[in-house]
């Protein structure tokens, strides 16, 4: 705020840059690759808390230009599994105090989300899931049509249409936030600290020489170094390619619109997974709205009709009154999607070569959680415990998370 | 000296267009007064008649707005009108009784108190939110609502009646956007070559900027040649016109997404011509956003198209001929021309003359000056300023091509350094860019382009002879040759000074100076600046602000524009209403042949899946003990239905389910389950073997698509077997007759079958007559007491249904629905795929492991289950009951004392559970650790918050010796 | 919309058909190990490129094989499927 007066009385003093361009070195300790909210999260934490500040962080394009960018911010931590509620539950923790520490307002809005359910084995899975959140401690409960509809009037709630809602999962601390600016902060972050931010980037190529890694081959030059975290989303299976690691992931579009800007009247988020919609009034005045992945893979960015037809025939099924707002806009991002619904994170069967991938449609919401462990595993070389379920072992090992039944519209 | 706007009444006296009707008046409502206007006015239109000239308040500083491009590009006009939030008021057709209301100003557009923010404005910098509001962190909750509700403009209407949304699927040869000359050419020339063309244009009449110009054309007005072009299209046989839509998108394979009013029409072309013109836009400079400055075609549209005066003394700024046709047509109009300011150095001469007003050229823009209107402006000249007065400023220098719908397909564009436009680079397979969209500005060029356009996208849809080739090279030729001697009709954005409200963008209220700003903190990638400035985010979607944008960026940055690049384009073209895209719901209800009857009997019905079913009738508690003590009838049509054909069959079914099924003789069924690949149980149901080669599978209700969708799957893609496999789920309606006295209700109405349990045992089937109907007998037990599942032709359902109720009338029968069958198969320990099973529950663990046989040769998902196999079973589903009666809820987790943050570790939980009326206790499955899911073994559960104690109990917990099933 | 060729019915909207993911081959199960059964269910190559995959028709029933560029989305070729492959 200071900074904001001081700039304003003296308009000639300029505002710090957020962060700065190098030449990129012939050698970094650690090479991040991906310069979305996983990586700089990552690269920030290192240098915090480890003291690991010789870091490149590459971005093929401009920072937050993949999922970061493009997701619908949605936060929470009201998961199905025991590791996956603790794991979130580390996340939305971090979330809540990341503006003060990185001085940068990341507009986190902890507006509760509500998750409808329409039918009598979708009550049985969000009291599965309240019940499993209380006892992790966090807040999330089963509410009836009355509670429903004192929380968002919008909702019809009536028995007419075709999917009536019967129920839903209420968790207070959900929320959204300004995804472009928690990049941002991260980025400051890592390079007031000394981390090399370099963007239009792209890796060309991996070095391994027998199962270690030893180079990154990009489109500015060769760097060596002992430690690569893939930290990339909609492109990591083509990155790990280049070191020899294969991994169970395929690449689905994810695509969301938002309306024209209006005045606040909805101040919860709503998802219904048998209606696979989910929206949000953002600060701007916007709604924010999403649907599950394309049905498809694909490494298209292209935008679909039928998406925005599908979305607005369920959401106007939800609430009616919307029928005169106006979708201004939509986009698609990439989403890796894993067997079982959830992340791979940790060691490979190449040295040195770390995976931080397979985020689906959860990537943006556990960015300051994965940051923060992937750091600590690099820096002490072993699995923090948080980490260990999301191994890239387990699926070997037939050892699968169990969020499959939660997660198809898992926002 | 500064002009006062004067009078209220600023109808010209005649409009040349004809657009609207003076003999026809309307009354409508702005802001609560009541103003009139013609049939054919826009609500803008009107009220500019009016001497409105304060639209909108802006979105940041809340800055009076006016028209500024009236045609339904910029957020300048943006008003409530009826139950509709952020309507583009110049291009909305005005209605009688209709409620208009400005948005974003309170207390009212006159006075905002929110335009006080100007005062401020310097501590208000792009991304001013980011650096404040953050302490303490316990204020911020309202620090956000105050930033909530200065943001957002619209206002939803919670009464917003749900409209007559419908869509419509077209087809097309070539479909031509843009209605103007090049697309009227395009149009005719595909057409002529015999393609089917579609022609659309977003406005209510063909002729593009022709239809509201004046200035000669081969010795008629400009909207008199549109008119007769345009007449000549209309009448064509082979092209359909449809004014009033807006193509919003260009999807894959040419799938075309338009609006017509509360209609989405879905077009499906082989061939597109993009000839939508090009968007004129505004340069920046000072005060470049007070009301009565405008874009040229708007004052143009104004006066021409709805006989309204946009001022009285008029400064036309222009860089090219239009802008000069404009200021001569404004003079015929009776607007004084105060003066022409030339941006080029040496203008058309020809046209300069025809002006009765000073021209200025090599001249550049200043500022406006002004207040709540514009009063003046000062151009630089010659080397000296000069403050002009007038209230209207007329702005014709530059233009956006409007090419999203071809960057939409995946095209490109490239700046133009000679003529300052984005023009497309790279297009798309199947696309024709022509006219304006493509940069040409001269009439000749543009139907000359279009034309082109219109030949090469025949061809494309392969029609068209050696001829037509012929003049496509000719046309290619010319036009390759006017291309290179093309002169710029737009200017580049002057490299000025950042002043103060100088609006690169009017969405956002982004000043030169925000974008300075915003690349000094190191936003300097043309994506990253729109992000962190909001420029081009707003209701324009940059129409108005991109080209402005990529050249102040380029400057501040010392790259070239053509290395700055553009944002990205994407759909929709202009916003299009949820309405119109989610039209009518279309997922179907499915409802089984006897619907009717429950509903009339008062069943309360609940969804399953797409099916509508009765959960009871009143009374589940009574349905249950009908079944157990009497007898019940249940509808199960919704049932999965698979006919399997052929003498490969068995191995079929060897395959698919994970029991044994090679010998399985004429009249026998079997009940077996299907896992998939990685070994989780999919599926589960009973098949028949009915006769030679042919068998009778069940599926669930839920499953019943995905069984029939996975043996489809294995049949065409390796298996290679002789089997055909039929979905015959709605062929057939399914009924279940249970309870003691089944038989002797059955044996009323059934012929040609002995129903004796030694003649039709348990786990048979047989073919018989009920009721006159052709049916299927299945001798299963789901709610573990004597019970017949009946299979008759859908059509016989109801009859079958009714005799069976009649016959089971002198033995008190009932009918029963889902709820009572979830009681009488959980006293039977049956699961419910899905309910007692996840997506990796295996059948090892979920007590079912005596269905699967690892030594058989192969079947889905062996693999997966042999290497589950050699580890030892982990947790299991088993049968529970709870001591002191508690109901617990399905969904409640089984704990032990452990490192939660209530001391609490979760180590299972409950998937059913219900009072049995039957056996006077809570019953119910859960999982459990393998080591403690012996019978007898107790553990705690958590039901509403508190302990409770259960018991694991042997399943079944009903008729464990199956006498009941096996009456 | 992406235009697919049914084998059986020609060319119809995305909307009528179910993708089955990549074509992979099953392998006999005396020919696995749990490592390559898990590659079997869980690895696909997930080309930027042209992949050969399964699609299913749903009104007709058909299940055949399409070659698909997953950026571009241009569908090549789609056949019923063979044993030659």
């Amino acid at each position: 705020m200071l900074q904001l007066i001081r700039h304003g009385l003296n308009g000639k003093r300029p505002f710090p840059r957020m962060w700065r361009e190098h030449e990129l070195k012939d050698r970094y300790e650690v090479v991040i690759i991906g310069g979305g909210v996983h990586g700089l999260a990552a690269a920030y934490y290192l240098a915090r808390d480890h003291g690991i500040t010789d870091v490149a962080v590459l971005e093929k394009n401009y920072i937050g230009s993949g999922g970061s960018g493009r997701n619908t911010t949605i936060i929470r931590s009201n998961y199905l599994t025991p590791e996956g509620v603790l794991f979130y539950d580390e996340s939305v923790k971090l979330y809540e105090t990341l503006a003060l520490e990185l001085n940068f307002n990341l507009l986190f809005s902890q507006r509760g989300h509500l998750t409808l359910a329409h039918n009598d084995s979708s009550v049985r899975t969000m009291r599965w899931r309240a019940e499993v959140n209380q006892l992790q401690g966090v807040d999330s409960r089963l509410i009836w049509p009355d509670e429903i509809a004192r929380l968002c009037p919008q909702l019809d709630l009536s028995d007419h249409p075709r999917y009536p809602i019967l129920a839903a999962l209420y968790h207070p601390p959900g929320g959204v936030i300004r995804h472009d600016a928690v990049v941002w902060g991260y980025a400051r972050g890592a390079d007031l600290r000394g981390v090399h931010i370099h963007q239009k980037t792209e890796v060309t190529g991996i070095d391994v020489t027998n199962s270690r890694v030893t180079g990154v081959r990009t489109t500015r030059g060769t760097i060596k170094t002992g430690v690569v975290l893939n930290a990339t989303a909609g492109w990591a299976t083509l990155i790990s390619d280049m070191a020899g690691v294969r991994l169970p992931i395929t690449t689905h579009p994810l695509q969301a619109c938002v309306s024209e800007s209006l005045k606040p009247f909805l101040n919860v988020i709503i998802v219904s997974g048998s209606l696979h919609v989910y929206v949000s009034q953002s600060d701007r005045g916007e709604l924010v709205m999403g649907a599950s992945v394309d049905p498809y893979t694909s490494y298209s960015l292209d935008s679909t009709l039928g998406f925005l037809e599908g979305l607005s025939g369920h959401l106007l099924e939800l609430m009616p009154s919307l029928a005169r707002v106006k979708i201004l806009r939509q986009w698609a991002g990439l989403c890796d999607m894993t067997p079982d619904y959830s992340p791979i994170m940790g060691f490979t069967p190449v040295e040195g070569f770390l995976v931080d991938v397979g985020w689906g449609t959860y990537g943006f919401k556990a960015g300051p959680v994965s940051g923060k462990r992937m750091a600590e595993l690099i820096a002490t070389d072993r699995t923090p415990d948080l980490l260990a379920p999301f191994r890239l072992s387990r699926f070997e090992e037939g050892r699968l998370v169990g969020e499959k039944g939660a997660a198809s519209v898992g926002h | 000296m500064s002009v006062k706007i004067t009078g209220n009444n600023r109808r010209l006296p005649t409009a040349r267009s004809q657009t609207i009707n003076r003999g026809k008046s309307i009354q409508f409502t702005f802001n609560g007064k009541t103003y009139t206007a013609y049939e054919g006015d826009t609500i803008a239109s009107a009220l500019a008649a009016s001497g409105v000239t304060t639209f909108s308040r802006s979105f940041k500083y809340h800055r009076r707005r006016g028209l500024l491009c009236a045609a339904g590009n910029c957020p300048n006009c943006l008003v409530h009108a009826g139950d509709e939030p952020n309507v583009r008021s110049c291009v909305t057709p005005v209605s009688e009784g209709l409620k208009v209301r400005s948005q974003n100003a309170w207390p009212s557009l006159e006075r905002d108190v929110m335009s006080l923010t100007q005062l401020v404005d310097r501590f208000l910098p792009a991304g001013f939110y980011y650096k404040a509001f953050m302490r303490p962190r316990a204020l911020w909750p309202y620090y956000e609502e105050i930033l909530r509700h200065a943001a957002g403009l619209g206002e939803v209407v919670p009464a917003t009646k749900p409209g007559e949304f419908d869509k419509v699927y077209k087809h097309a040869d070539v479909a031509v956007v843009g209605g103007g000359p090049a697309g009227l050419r395009a149009a005719l020339a595909a057409a002529n070559q015999g393609a089917n063309v579609m022609l659309l244009d977003s406005e209510p009449a063909l002729g593009g900027h022709l239809r509201y110009a004046t200035h000669d054309i081969g010795g008629q007005p400009a909207y008199q040649y549109a008119a007769a072009l345009a007449a000549e299209v209309a009448a064509h046989p082979r092209i359909d016109v449809m004014t009033n839509t807006t193509a919003f998108g260009c999807y894959k394979d040419l799938w075309l997404g338009a609006v017509s009013g509360d209609r989405l029409i879905k077009l499906r072309a082989r061939a597109l011509v993009v000839a939508a013109g090009a968007y004129e836009i505004p340069p920046v400079f000072e005060n470049n956003d007070l009301p009565g400055v405008m874009l040229g075609s708007a004052a143009q549209r104004l006066v021409n198209l709805w006989g309204v005066r946009p001022g009285t003394t008029a400064v036309v700024v222009s860089a090219n001929a239009r802008g000069l046709h404009l200021a001569r047509e404004l003079e015929q109009a009776g607007i004084t021309i105060a003066a022409v300011a030339e941006l080029r150095d040496q203008p058309e001469a020809g046209l300069i003359t025809a002006i009765n007003a000073p021209a200025l050229t090599g001249a550049a823009i200043v500022r406006a000056n002004g207040s709540r209107h514009v009063e003046s402006i000062v151009v630089r000249a010659g080397g000296q300023e000069r403050k002009i007065a007038c209230d209207l400023l007329a702005l014709s220098t530059g233009y956006l091509p409007a090419n999203e719908l071809m960057l939409q397909a995946g095209g490109k564009v490239a700046w133009d350094e000679a003529l300052h436009e984005f023009l497309p680079s790279s297009v798309p397979p199947g696309i024709f860019v022509a006219g304006e969209a493509a940069g040409a500005h001269t009439l000749a060029d543009i139907e000359r382009e279009g034309e082109l356009a219109g030949i090469e996208a025949a061809l494309k849809a392969r029609y068209g002879d050696a001829d037509a080739q012929a003049r496509r090279d000719t046309l290619a030729a010319q036009t390759a040759d006017a291309r290179s001697r093309r002169v710029a009709w737009s200017a580049a954005e002057a490299d000025n000074a950042a002043g103060k409200r100088d609006f690169a963008c009017y969405c956002e209220d982004v000043t030169r100076k925000d974008i300075q700003q915003s690349i000094d903190e190191g936003y300097s990638s043309i994506e990253l600046l729109k992000r962190y400035s909001t420029v081009s985010m707003g209701p324009c979607q940059g129409k108005m602000c991109n080209t402005a944008l990529v050249q102040l960026c380029a400057a501040h940055t010392g790259q070239t524009v053509r290395d700055t690049g553009t944002t990205t384009a994407r759909p929709p073209v202009r916003p299009v209403t949820m309405g119109a895209l989610g039209g009518r719901l279309m997922e179907p209800v499915r409802l089984s042949p006897m619907h009717e009857w429950h509903v009339a009997r008062g069943a309360k019905m609940m969804n399953a899946g797409l099916w509508k079913r009765p959960e009871h009738y009143g009374d589940p508690v009574a349905e249950v003990r009908a079944v157990r003590e009497g007898v019940a009838l249940i509808d199960i049509s919704t049932l999965g239905k698979i006919h399997l054909h052929g003498p490969d069959v068995p191995v079929l079914l060897e395959r698919l389910y994970t029991n044994r099924w090679r010998k399985l003789d004429v009249g026998r069924v079997r009940y077996g389950i299907m896992v998939n690949n990685e070994g989780v149980v999919m599926d589960d149901g009973v098949t028949a073997h009915l006769s030679d080669n042919f068998y009778y599978m069940t599926a669930t209700s839920g499953g019943a698509a995905a069984v029939y969708e996975w043996i489809e799957s294995w049949l065409q893609t390796g298996w290679l077997l002789n089997v055909h496999a039929l979905d015959a789920t709605e062929l057939r309606a399914a009924m279940n007759l249970t309870g003691p006295f089944a038989r002797q209700v059955l044996a009323k109405v059934t012929d040609g079958v002995d129903l004796s349990n030694e003649a039709f045992p348990y786990m048979h089937a047989r073919e018989a007559t009920v009721a006159g109907a052709p049916a299927l007998l299945l001798r299963v037990g789901f709610t573990g007491e004597l019970g017949y599942e009946i299979h008759v032709p859908a059509g016989y359902g109801l009859c079958v249904w009714e005799a069976l109720m009649d016959a089971g009338r002198e033995f008190g029968i009932l009918p029963f629905g889902v709820e009572a069958q979830r009681v009488l198969r959980l006293e039977k320990g049956h699961i419910i795929v899905g309910q007692d099973t996840d997506g990796l529950t295996n059948p090892l663990e979920a007590g079912l492991d005596g269905l699967v046989k690892l030594d058989k040769d192969d079947f889905i998902g062996k693999t997966s289950l042999v290497l589950a196999g050699e580890r030892a079973v982990e947790k299991r589903l088993v049968g529970f009951t709870m001591p002191d009666g508690t109901l617990p809820e399905e969904g409640n987790q089984i704990v032990r004392p452990g490192k939660g943050p209530l001391g609490l570790e979760i180590i299972g939980r409950i998937t059913s559970t219900r009072y049995s009326p039957t056996l006077k206790q809570v019953i119910g499955l859960c999982w459990l650790p393998a080591a403690l899911a012996e019978p007898g073994h107790d553990f705690t559960v958590r039901v509403r918050g508190e302990l409770k104690t259960g018991r694991v109990a042997a399943l079944p917990f009903y008729d464990p010796d199956e006498t009941c099933l096996r009456a | 919309m992406l235009l697919l060729t049914c084998p059986n019915c020609g060319e119809r909207n995305v909307a009528e058909f179910r993708f089955g993911g990549e074509a992979v081959k099953r392998p006999a199960p005396e020919d696995v190990n749990r490592a390559t059964w898990a590659d079997y269910l869980y690895l696909r190559r997930n080309t930027n490129g042209m992949q050969r995959e399964w699609w299913y028709h749903t009104p007709c029933g058909c299940w055949f094989v399409a070659e698909r560029h997953t950026r571009t989305q241009d569908v090549s070729h789609t056949a019923f499927w063979s044993p030659e492959g």
